[in-house]
Protein backbone atom coordinates (compact mmCIF):
# COMPACT_ATOMS: atom_id res chain seq x y z
CA UNK A 1 0.00 0.00 0.00
CA UNK A 2 2.32 2.81 -1.06
CA UNK A 3 -0.35 5.07 -1.94
CA UNK A 4 -2.07 4.87 1.48
CA UNK A 5 -2.21 8.05 2.83
CA UNK A 6 -3.33 6.36 6.69
CA UNK A 7 -2.52 2.73 7.31
CA UNK A 8 -4.40 1.52 10.41
CA UNK A 9 -2.96 -2.33 10.71
CA UNK A 10 -4.74 -4.21 14.36
CA UNK A 11 -4.93 -1.30 16.08
CA UNK A 12 -6.51 -2.03 19.99
CA UNK A 13 -7.20 0.22 22.79
CA UNK A 14 -8.14 -0.10 26.01
CA UNK A 15 -9.51 2.10 28.98
CA UNK A 16 -8.63 0.21 31.79
CA UNK A 17 -10.61 -3.47 31.60
CA UNK A 18 -12.77 -2.01 28.26
CA UNK A 19 -11.55 -2.91 25.83
CA UNK A 20 -12.65 -0.31 23.23
CA UNK A 21 -11.19 -0.95 19.84
CA UNK A 22 -10.28 -4.57 18.57
CA UNK A 23 -8.40 -5.28 15.98
CA UNK A 24 -9.23 -2.58 13.46
CA UNK A 25 -7.66 -2.63 10.42
CA UNK A 26 -8.10 -0.48 7.66
CA UNK A 27 -6.66 2.01 4.71
CA UNK A 28 -7.54 5.52 3.43
CA UNK A 29 -5.72 6.09 -0.10
CA UNK A 30 -4.54 9.73 -0.62
CA UNK A 31 -7.23 11.92 -1.25
CA UNK A 32 -9.81 9.96 -0.24
CA UNK A 33 -12.62 10.84 1.60
CA UNK A 34 -13.23 7.65 4.50
CA UNK A 35 -16.22 7.47 6.44
CA UNK A 36 -15.86 5.86 10.20
CA UNK A 37 -19.77 5.18 11.01
CA UNK A 38 -21.37 3.35 14.06
CA UNK A 39 -23.37 3.98 16.88
CA UNK A 40 -22.39 5.51 19.92
CA UNK A 41 -19.42 3.43 22.05
CA UNK A 42 -18.54 1.84 18.39
CA UNK A 43 -14.67 3.29 19.28
CA UNK A 44 -15.13 5.37 16.19
CA UNK A 45 -13.87 8.96 17.90
CA UNK A 46 -11.16 6.60 19.99
CA UNK A 47 -9.98 5.56 16.03
CA UNK A 48 -9.68 9.36 15.39
CA UNK A 49 -8.09 10.38 18.95
CA UNK A 50 -5.17 7.14 18.28
CA UNK A 51 -4.58 8.90 14.62
CA UNK A 52 -4.28 12.33 15.95
CA UNK A 53 -2.31 11.69 18.34
CA UNK A 54 -5.03 12.43 21.14
CA UNK A 55 -4.96 8.91 22.56
CA UNK A 56 -1.21 7.09 23.57
CA UNK A 57 -2.35 4.40 24.99
CA UNK A 58 -2.96 1.83 22.22
CA UNK A 59 -0.80 -1.20 19.87
CA UNK A 60 -0.73 -2.16 16.51
CA UNK A 61 0.50 -0.01 13.99
CA UNK A 62 -0.28 2.97 12.28
CA UNK A 63 1.11 4.32 9.50
CA UNK A 64 0.64 8.03 8.02
CA UNK A 65 1.85 8.47 4.32
CA UNK A 66 4.47 5.35 5.04
CA UNK A 67 5.58 6.37 8.24
CA UNK A 68 5.39 4.15 11.19
CA UNK A 69 4.07 6.45 14.25
CA UNK A 70 5.10 6.21 17.33
CA UNK A 71 2.54 7.09 20.57
CA UNK A 72 4.45 10.44 21.00
CA UNK A 73 3.90 12.29 17.73
CA UNK A 74 6.92 14.79 16.79
CA UNK A 75 5.55 18.45 14.91
CA UNK A 76 6.15 18.22 11.84
CA UNK A 77 2.68 15.06 12.12
CA UNK A 78 0.64 17.71 13.71
CA UNK A 79 1.72 19.83 10.58
CA UNK A 80 0.71 17.35 8.27
CA UNK A 81 -2.47 15.83 10.33
CA UNK A 82 -5.03 18.08 12.11
CA UNK A 83 -8.49 17.68 13.61
CA UNK A 84 -11.84 19.54 13.79
CA UNK A 85 -14.41 18.16 16.81
CA UNK A 86 -17.68 18.42 17.23
CA UNK A 87 -19.01 20.94 19.40
CA UNK A 88 -17.83 24.31 17.78
CA UNK A 89 -19.18 25.54 21.32
CA UNK A 90 -16.75 23.67 23.20
CA UNK A 91 -13.36 23.64 20.93
CA UNK A 92 -13.03 27.12 20.94
CA UNK A 93 -11.17 29.29 23.84
CA UNK A 94 -14.01 31.06 25.26
CA UNK A 95 -11.32 33.78 26.19
CA UNK A 96 -9.71 34.34 23.01
CA UNK A 97 -10.20 35.89 19.97
CA UNK A 98 -10.70 34.21 16.32
CA UNK A 99 -7.39 36.16 15.84
CA UNK A 100 -5.73 34.68 18.78
CA UNK A 101 -7.05 30.90 18.01
CA UNK A 102 -5.09 31.15 14.55
CA UNK A 103 -1.99 33.24 16.08
CA UNK A 104 -1.43 29.63 18.35
CA UNK A 105 -0.67 27.40 15.96
CA UNK A 106 1.19 29.06 13.37
CA UNK A 107 3.53 30.53 16.58
CA UNK A 108 3.90 26.88 17.90
CA UNK A 109 5.25 25.61 14.19
CA UNK A 110 7.80 28.52 14.02
CA UNK A 111 6.00 29.81 10.73
CA UNK A 112 6.18 33.36 9.52
CA UNK A 113 3.48 35.93 7.71
CA UNK A 114 1.04 34.94 10.25
CA UNK A 115 -0.89 38.48 9.08
CA UNK A 116 -1.39 37.37 5.62
CA UNK A 117 -1.70 33.30 6.59
CA UNK A 118 -5.20 34.27 9.12
CA UNK A 119 -6.36 36.53 6.53
CA UNK A 120 -6.09 33.68 4.40
CA UNK A 121 -7.36 31.09 6.07
CA UNK A 122 -10.53 33.26 7.08
CA UNK A 123 -11.32 34.04 3.68
CA UNK A 124 -11.15 30.35 3.00
CA UNK A 125 -13.56 29.26 4.84
CA UNK A 126 -15.91 32.11 3.70
CA UNK A 127 -15.83 34.34 7.20
CA UNK A 128 -15.48 38.25 6.32
CA UNK A 129 -11.91 39.68 7.62
CA UNK A 130 -14.26 41.57 10.33
CA UNK A 131 -14.93 38.80 11.94
CA UNK A 132 -10.78 38.14 13.02
CA UNK A 133 -11.25 40.51 16.34
CA UNK A 134 -14.29 38.59 17.32
CA UNK A 135 -14.82 36.28 20.00
CA UNK A 136 -16.78 32.58 20.05
CA UNK A 137 -19.88 33.77 21.87
CA UNK A 138 -20.04 37.02 19.22
CA UNK A 139 -20.30 33.86 16.25
CA UNK A 140 -23.18 31.53 15.44
CA UNK A 141 -22.74 27.55 15.58
CA UNK A 142 -22.00 27.40 11.59
CA UNK A 143 -19.15 30.35 12.07
CA UNK A 144 -17.20 29.16 14.82
CA UNK A 145 -17.07 25.74 13.01
CA UNK A 146 -15.55 27.79 10.13
CA UNK A 147 -13.25 29.13 12.50
CA UNK A 148 -12.55 25.57 14.28
CA UNK A 149 -11.53 24.24 10.00
CA UNK A 150 -9.58 27.66 9.26
CA UNK A 151 -7.38 26.64 12.28
CA UNK A 152 -7.18 23.08 11.09
CA UNK A 153 -6.21 24.59 7.42
CA UNK A 154 -3.78 27.50 8.78
CA UNK A 155 -1.19 24.89 9.15
CA UNK A 156 -1.64 23.51 5.30
CA UNK A 157 -2.16 19.82 6.10
CA UNK A 158 -3.03 17.35 4.05
CA UNK A 159 -5.07 15.34 6.18
CA UNK A 160 -7.79 15.74 8.00
CA UNK A 161 -9.72 13.98 10.59
CA UNK A 162 -13.55 15.48 11.01
CA UNK A 163 -14.88 13.94 14.12
CA UNK A 164 -18.65 14.62 13.73
CA UNK A 165 -18.36 17.93 12.18
CA UNK A 166 -21.86 19.11 11.82
CA UNK A 167 -24.13 17.04 13.94
CA UNK A 168 -24.20 20.03 16.57
CA UNK A 169 -25.74 22.14 13.54
CA UNK A 170 -28.77 23.05 12.16
CA UNK A 171 -29.38 21.50 8.53
CA UNK A 172 -29.47 24.38 6.21
CA UNK A 173 -25.81 25.66 8.45
CA UNK A 174 -24.66 21.76 8.06
CA UNK A 175 -25.14 22.28 4.08
CA UNK A 176 -23.09 25.23 4.20
CA UNK A 177 -20.15 23.53 6.12
CA UNK A 178 -20.22 20.31 3.98
CA UNK A 179 -19.94 22.33 0.49
CA UNK A 180 -16.99 24.40 2.25
CA UNK A 181 -15.64 20.57 3.47
CA UNK A 182 -15.84 19.49 -0.34
CA UNK A 183 -14.46 22.42 -1.61
CA UNK A 184 -11.55 22.79 0.23
CA UNK A 185 -10.64 18.91 -0.63
CA UNK A 186 -10.64 19.28 -4.60
CA UNK A 187 -8.81 22.67 -3.81
CA UNK A 188 -6.04 21.15 -2.16
CA UNK A 189 -6.33 17.52 -2.69
CA UNK A 190 -6.96 16.52 0.86
CA UNK A 191 -7.53 13.13 2.63
CA UNK A 192 -10.02 13.57 5.11
CA UNK A 193 -11.47 10.60 7.41
CA UNK A 194 -15.25 11.44 8.31
CA UNK A 195 -16.34 10.18 11.55
CA UNK A 196 -20.47 10.81 11.69
CA UNK A 197 -23.31 8.28 12.87
CA UNK A 198 -25.74 10.57 9.77
CA UNK A 199 -25.43 7.57 6.62
CA UNK A 200 -27.19 10.48 4.40
CA UNK A 201 -23.78 12.51 5.10
CA UNK A 202 -21.45 10.00 4.85
CA UNK A 203 -23.12 9.32 1.42
CA UNK A 204 -22.89 12.56 0.39
CA UNK A 205 -19.01 13.14 1.33
CA UNK A 206 -17.31 10.07 0.71
CA UNK A 207 -15.95 7.29 -1.33
CA UNK A 208 -15.35 4.44 1.06
CA UNK A 209 -16.67 4.09 4.33
CA UNK A 210 -16.23 1.34 7.54
CA UNK A 211 -19.10 0.26 9.17
CA UNK A 212 -18.37 -0.43 13.51
CA UNK A 213 -19.80 -2.15 16.34
CA UNK A 214 -18.32 -2.69 19.71
CA UNK A 215 -14.91 -1.37 18.77
CA UNK A 216 -14.84 -4.09 15.75
CA UNK A 217 -14.92 -3.52 12.24
CA UNK A 218 -18.36 -5.02 10.81
CA UNK A 219 -18.10 -4.09 6.80
CA UNK A 220 -16.27 -1.74 4.28
CA UNK A 221 -18.57 -0.52 1.54
CA UNK A 222 -18.33 1.69 -1.43
CA UNK A 223 -20.52 4.53 -1.33
CA UNK A 224 -22.53 2.86 -4.25
CA UNK A 225 -22.86 -0.34 -1.89
CA UNK A 226 -24.58 2.37 1.31
CA UNK A 227 -26.83 3.82 -2.13
CA UNK A 228 -28.13 0.72 -3.49
CA UNK A 229 -28.93 -0.36 0.50
CA UNK A 230 -26.75 -3.63 -0.50
CA UNK A 231 -24.55 -4.39 2.96
CA UNK A 232 -23.03 -7.82 2.83
CA UNK A 233 -23.61 -7.86 6.88
CA UNK A 234 -26.71 -7.94 8.85
CA UNK A 235 -25.36 -5.28 11.13
CA UNK A 236 -24.96 -2.56 8.40
CA UNK A 237 -28.48 -3.50 7.07
CA UNK A 238 -30.00 -2.68 10.71
CA UNK A 239 -28.24 0.66 10.35
CA UNK A 240 -29.41 1.41 7.23
CA UNK A 241 -32.77 0.13 8.06
CA UNK A 242 -33.11 2.46 11.50
CA UNK A 243 -31.87 5.79 9.40
CA UNK A 244 -34.47 5.55 6.62
CA UNK A 245 -37.06 6.54 9.39
CA UNK A 246 -39.56 5.33 11.14
CA UNK A 247 -41.77 2.42 10.34
CA UNK A 248 -45.24 1.58 11.88
CA UNK A 249 -45.44 -2.18 12.34
CA UNK A 250 -47.98 -3.05 9.75
CA UNK B 1 -69.40 14.59 23.02
CA UNK B 2 -66.53 15.42 24.47
CA UNK B 3 -63.92 13.03 23.10
CA UNK B 4 -64.14 15.01 19.93
CA UNK B 5 -63.10 17.93 21.61
CA UNK B 6 -59.78 18.35 21.04
CA UNK B 7 -56.77 18.56 23.93
CA UNK B 8 -55.24 21.41 23.04
CA UNK B 9 -56.43 24.66 21.07
CA UNK B 10 -54.26 27.54 20.89
CA UNK B 11 -54.64 30.73 18.81
CA UNK B 12 -52.70 33.70 18.69
CA UNK B 13 -50.14 32.74 20.79
CA UNK B 14 -46.87 34.98 21.66
CA UNK B 15 -43.62 34.57 23.92
CA UNK B 16 -41.91 37.93 23.88
CA UNK B 17 -38.72 38.44 26.00
CA UNK B 18 -38.62 41.92 26.92
CA UNK B 19 -35.06 42.72 27.71
CA UNK B 20 -32.56 45.87 28.11
CA UNK B 21 -31.98 46.11 24.62
CA UNK B 22 -34.95 45.67 23.39
CA UNK B 23 -38.05 42.98 22.80
CA UNK B 24 -37.19 39.27 21.63
CA UNK B 25 -40.19 38.19 19.96
CA UNK B 26 -39.67 34.30 20.50
CA UNK B 27 -43.51 33.08 19.05
CA UNK B 28 -44.94 35.40 17.71
CA UNK B 29 -48.57 34.55 16.84
CA UNK B 30 -49.06 30.62 16.63
CA UNK B 31 -52.15 29.31 16.36
CA UNK B 32 -53.01 25.35 16.26
CA UNK B 33 -55.36 22.36 17.52
CA UNK B 34 -54.01 18.96 18.97
CA UNK B 35 -56.28 15.81 18.79
CA UNK B 36 -55.38 11.99 19.77
CA UNK B 37 -52.42 12.02 16.99
CA UNK B 38 -48.68 13.28 16.78
CA UNK B 39 -48.52 16.59 15.90
CA UNK B 40 -44.49 17.61 14.66
CA UNK B 41 -43.41 20.79 14.89
CA UNK B 42 -39.79 21.53 12.86
CA UNK B 43 -37.64 24.14 12.66
CA UNK B 44 -34.05 25.71 12.78
CA UNK B 45 -32.42 26.81 16.06
CA UNK B 46 -34.10 30.23 17.37
CA UNK B 47 -37.29 29.27 15.47
CA UNK B 48 -39.25 29.42 18.99
CA UNK B 49 -40.47 25.54 18.74
CA UNK B 50 -39.19 24.82 21.87
CA UNK B 51 -40.38 27.84 23.63
CA UNK B 52 -43.90 26.84 22.33
CA UNK B 53 -44.21 23.98 24.15
CA UNK B 54 -42.84 25.88 27.52
CA UNK B 55 -45.84 28.42 27.22
CA UNK B 56 -48.47 25.53 27.31
CA UNK B 57 -46.97 24.24 30.36
CA UNK B 58 -46.23 27.94 32.05
CA UNK B 59 -42.50 27.32 31.92
CA UNK B 60 -41.48 30.27 30.50
CA UNK B 61 -38.69 31.46 32.40
CA UNK B 62 -38.59 35.56 33.06
CA UNK B 63 -38.43 38.04 32.15
CA UNK B 64 -40.29 36.33 29.08
CA UNK B 65 -43.75 37.20 28.53
CA UNK B 66 -47.01 34.71 27.67
CA UNK B 67 -49.90 36.06 25.20
CA UNK B 68 -52.80 34.43 23.72
CA UNK B 69 -56.73 35.02 22.30
CA UNK B 70 -56.99 31.63 23.03
CA UNK B 71 -55.53 28.76 24.98
CA UNK B 72 -57.62 25.89 26.31
CA UNK B 73 -56.54 22.42 27.27
CA UNK B 74 -59.95 20.40 27.22
CA UNK B 75 -62.13 22.91 27.36
CA UNK B 76 -60.48 24.60 30.44
CA UNK B 77 -59.03 28.32 29.71
CA UNK B 78 -55.29 28.54 30.71
CA UNK B 79 -54.94 32.35 29.91
CA UNK B 80 -57.19 33.19 33.26
CA UNK B 81 -56.18 30.45 35.09
CA UNK B 82 -53.92 30.93 37.88
CA UNK B 83 -50.21 29.59 38.71
CA UNK B 84 -51.64 26.95 41.15
CA UNK B 85 -54.07 25.70 38.70
CA UNK B 86 -51.39 25.28 36.14
CA UNK B 87 -49.13 23.73 38.64
CA UNK B 88 -52.05 20.97 38.97
CA UNK B 89 -52.48 20.20 35.14
CA UNK B 90 -48.12 20.11 34.82
CA UNK B 91 -47.14 16.59 35.04
CA UNK B 92 -50.79 15.37 35.91
CA UNK B 93 -52.69 16.40 32.71
CA UNK B 94 -49.82 17.90 30.40
CA UNK B 95 -46.35 16.63 29.94
CA UNK B 96 -42.97 17.31 28.88
CA UNK B 97 -40.20 15.01 28.12
CA UNK B 98 -36.66 17.08 28.39
CA UNK B 99 -34.25 16.81 25.10
CA UNK B 100 -31.19 15.75 27.49
CA UNK B 101 -31.38 13.03 30.51
CA UNK B 102 -28.20 14.03 31.50
CA UNK B 103 -29.62 17.73 32.34
CA UNK B 104 -33.17 16.79 33.46
CA UNK B 105 -32.17 14.37 35.90
CA UNK B 106 -31.37 15.29 39.51
CA UNK B 107 -27.78 13.72 39.77
CA UNK B 108 -27.95 13.16 43.39
CA UNK B 109 -30.77 10.52 44.07
CA UNK B 110 -31.73 7.46 41.86
CA UNK B 111 -33.56 7.28 39.02
CA UNK B 112 -35.89 4.76 40.62
CA UNK B 113 -37.09 7.03 43.72
CA UNK B 114 -37.51 10.14 40.86
CA UNK B 115 -39.84 8.54 38.88
CA UNK B 116 -41.68 7.08 42.41
CA UNK B 117 -41.83 10.94 43.55
CA UNK B 118 -43.72 12.16 40.33
CA UNK B 119 -46.28 9.29 40.98
CA UNK B 120 -46.31 9.87 44.47
CA UNK B 121 -47.31 13.40 43.83
CA UNK B 122 -49.58 13.22 41.54
CA UNK B 123 -51.48 10.15 42.31
CA UNK B 124 -51.12 10.70 46.30
CA UNK B 125 -50.06 7.22 46.35
CA UNK B 126 -47.71 5.60 49.30
CA UNK B 127 -44.52 4.84 48.40
CA UNK B 128 -44.73 1.19 48.17
CA UNK B 129 -47.54 0.97 45.59
CA UNK B 130 -44.94 4.16 43.85
CA UNK B 131 -42.54 1.53 43.79
CA UNK B 132 -44.24 -0.73 42.19
CA UNK B 133 -45.85 1.18 39.90
CA UNK B 134 -42.31 2.84 38.48
CA UNK B 135 -40.98 -0.73 38.43
CA UNK B 136 -44.27 -1.05 35.78
CA UNK B 137 -43.44 1.71 34.07
CA UNK B 138 -39.78 1.30 33.86
CA UNK B 139 -40.67 -1.71 32.23
CA UNK B 140 -43.23 -0.34 29.76
CA UNK B 141 -40.73 1.61 28.40
CA UNK B 142 -38.71 -1.71 27.68
CA UNK B 143 -35.78 -1.44 30.12
CA UNK B 144 -34.93 -5.33 30.62
CA UNK B 145 -33.98 -5.39 34.44
CA UNK B 146 -36.31 -2.62 36.23
CA UNK B 147 -35.39 -3.52 39.86
CA UNK B 148 -31.96 -3.20 38.91
CA UNK B 149 -32.04 -0.03 37.09
CA UNK B 150 -34.31 1.61 39.98
CA UNK B 151 -31.37 1.45 42.04
CA UNK B 152 -28.87 3.01 39.69
CA UNK B 153 -28.14 6.87 39.83
CA UNK B 154 -28.54 9.26 36.32
CA UNK B 155 -24.89 8.83 35.71
CA UNK B 156 -24.60 4.73 35.64
CA UNK B 157 -27.24 4.93 32.71
CA UNK B 158 -26.35 5.54 29.00
CA UNK B 159 -27.75 8.34 27.57
CA UNK B 160 -30.73 5.78 26.24
CA UNK B 161 -31.91 4.57 28.82
CA UNK B 162 -31.93 7.92 30.58
CA UNK B 163 -33.88 9.23 28.10
CA UNK B 164 -36.38 6.35 28.69
CA UNK B 165 -36.23 7.09 32.36
CA UNK B 166 -37.48 10.36 31.64
CA UNK B 167 -40.36 9.21 29.53
CA UNK B 168 -41.33 6.72 32.37
CA UNK B 169 -41.35 9.58 34.79
CA UNK B 170 -43.16 11.52 32.49
CA UNK B 171 -45.46 8.90 31.93
CA UNK B 172 -46.35 7.33 35.63
CA UNK B 173 -48.93 9.96 35.55
CA UNK B 174 -50.87 9.22 32.62
CA UNK B 175 -50.98 12.44 31.20
CA UNK B 176 -53.76 13.31 28.43
CA UNK B 177 -50.77 15.87 26.43
CA UNK B 178 -47.15 14.58 26.10
CA UNK B 179 -44.68 17.56 24.90
CA UNK B 180 -41.64 16.07 23.75
CA UNK B 181 -38.91 18.69 22.85
CA UNK B 182 -35.99 16.57 20.70
CA UNK B 183 -36.70 13.17 22.81
CA UNK B 184 -34.31 11.81 20.55
CA UNK B 185 -31.75 13.82 19.17
CA UNK B 186 -29.25 12.65 21.43
CA UNK B 187 -29.79 8.69 21.13
CA UNK B 188 -28.39 6.41 18.35
CA UNK B 189 -31.08 5.68 15.62
CA UNK B 190 -31.81 1.85 16.84
CA UNK B 191 -32.55 3.70 20.47
CA UNK B 192 -33.88 6.29 18.46
CA UNK B 193 -36.74 3.59 16.91
CA UNK B 194 -37.61 2.10 20.13
CA UNK B 195 -38.03 5.66 21.49
CA UNK B 196 -40.47 6.59 18.93
CA UNK B 197 -42.21 3.16 18.88
CA UNK B 198 -43.09 3.67 23.15
CA UNK B 199 -44.62 7.30 22.26
CA UNK B 200 -46.37 5.48 19.27
CA UNK B 201 -48.27 3.10 20.89
CA UNK B 202 -49.11 5.63 23.60
CA UNK B 203 -50.94 7.51 20.84
CA UNK B 204 -52.59 4.83 19.55
CA UNK B 205 -53.58 2.46 22.32
CA UNK B 206 -54.10 5.36 25.37
CA UNK B 207 -55.39 8.15 22.85
CA UNK B 208 -53.32 10.85 24.22
CA UNK B 209 -52.22 13.92 22.02
CA UNK B 210 -48.16 14.18 21.32
CA UNK B 211 -46.21 16.93 20.14
CA UNK B 212 -43.28 16.34 18.54
CA UNK B 213 -40.80 18.84 18.75
CA UNK B 214 -38.27 18.03 16.28
CA UNK B 215 -35.57 19.60 13.53
CA UNK B 216 -35.07 15.87 11.97
CA UNK B 217 -37.04 16.50 9.03
CA UNK B 218 -37.15 13.05 7.95
CA UNK B 219 -38.23 11.67 11.59
CA UNK B 220 -40.99 13.78 11.47
CA UNK B 221 -42.59 13.26 8.39
CA UNK B 222 -42.15 9.45 8.98
CA UNK B 223 -43.36 9.90 12.68
CA UNK B 224 -45.97 12.18 12.85
CA UNK B 225 -49.51 12.70 11.19
CA UNK B 226 -49.04 16.68 10.72
CA UNK B 227 -46.53 19.05 11.14
CA UNK B 228 -46.29 22.66 11.88
CA UNK B 229 -42.94 24.11 10.09
CA UNK B 230 -41.72 27.30 12.09
CA UNK B 231 -39.22 29.88 11.42
CA UNK B 232 -38.09 33.09 13.11
CA UNK B 233 -40.92 32.44 15.66
CA UNK B 234 -44.20 31.87 12.85
CA UNK B 235 -45.62 29.62 11.24
CA UNK B 236 -44.25 28.90 7.58
CA UNK B 237 -47.08 26.20 6.70
CA UNK B 238 -49.13 23.36 8.25
CA UNK B 239 -49.38 20.17 6.51
CA UNK B 240 -50.00 16.85 6.51
CA UNK B 241 -46.70 14.80 7.20
CA UNK B 242 -46.89 12.62 4.49
CA UNK B 243 -46.68 15.17 1.94
CA UNK B 244 -43.65 16.55 3.18
CA UNK B 245 -42.04 13.04 1.09
CA UNK B 246 -44.45 13.76 -1.40
CA UNK B 247 -42.06 14.86 -4.10
CA UNK B 248 -44.60 15.53 -6.41
CA UNK B 249 -46.80 17.95 -4.37
CA UNK B 250 -43.41 20.09 -3.91
CA UNK B 251 -43.89 23.11 -6.20
CA UNK B 252 -46.89 24.19 -3.39
CA UNK B 253 -44.72 23.86 -0.67
CA UNK B 254 -43.45 27.12 1.45
CA UNK B 255 -40.38 28.13 0.36
CA UNK B 256 -38.82 27.52 3.77
CA UNK B 257 -40.04 24.13 4.18
CA UNK B 258 -38.68 23.37 0.42
CA UNK B 259 -35.32 24.87 1.31
CA UNK B 260 -35.01 22.94 4.29
CA UNK B 261 -35.66 19.62 2.81
CA UNK B 262 -33.37 20.53 -0.06
CA UNK B 263 -30.18 20.82 1.95
CA UNK B 264 -30.12 17.46 3.34
CA UNK B 265 -27.74 14.89 1.79
CA UNK B 266 -29.83 12.44 0.41
CA UNK B 267 -28.71 8.60 -0.53
CA UNK B 268 -31.22 8.45 -3.41
CA UNK B 269 -30.14 12.01 -5.14
CA UNK B 270 -26.33 12.40 -4.49
CA UNK B 271 -25.42 16.19 -5.88
CA UNK B 272 -21.78 17.61 -5.46
CA UNK B 273 -22.78 20.49 -4.58
CA UNK B 274 -25.98 20.82 -1.70
CA UNK B 275 -28.70 23.53 -1.76
CA UNK B 276 -28.05 26.16 0.83
CA UNK B 277 -30.78 28.02 2.51
CA UNK B 278 -31.76 31.66 0.91
CA UNK B 279 -33.70 33.54 4.21
CA UNK B 280 -36.44 35.82 2.44
CA UNK B 281 -36.90 39.10 5.58
CA UNK B 282 -40.52 38.77 4.05
CA UNK B 283 -41.96 35.46 5.45
CA UNK B 284 -41.44 37.33 8.81
CA UNK B 285 -43.01 40.23 7.94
Amino acid sequence: MTNAAISVDKLNVSFGDSHVVKDLSFDVRKGESYGLVGESGSGKSTVLRVLSGLNREWSGNVAIEGAVQPKVRDKAFYRNVQMVFQDPYGSLHPKKTVDDTLAEPLAIHGIGDAEARIGKALSDVGLPASFRFRYPHQLSGGQRQRVAIARALVLEPSILLLDEPTSALDVSIQAEVLNLLAALRQERKLTYILVSHDLAVVGHMCERLLVMQFGRAVEEMTVETLAARQPQTAYAQQLLTASAGFRRAG
Amino acid sequence: MTSEQPLLEIDNLKVDFHTPTGIVRAVRGLSFTLGRERLGIVGESGSGKSMTGRAILDLIPHPGAVSADRMRFRGQDLTTMDKGARRKLRGRHISMVMQDPKFSLNPVETVGSQIAEAYRIHRKAGAREARERSLAMLEQVQIREPARVYDLYPHEVSGGMGQRVMIAMMLIAEPEVLIADEPTSALDVTVQLQILKILDDLVTERGMGLIFISHDLHLVQSFCDRVIVMYGGKVMEALPAAELADTAARSRRHPYTLGLLECLPDLDHPRAKLATLNRDPAWLA
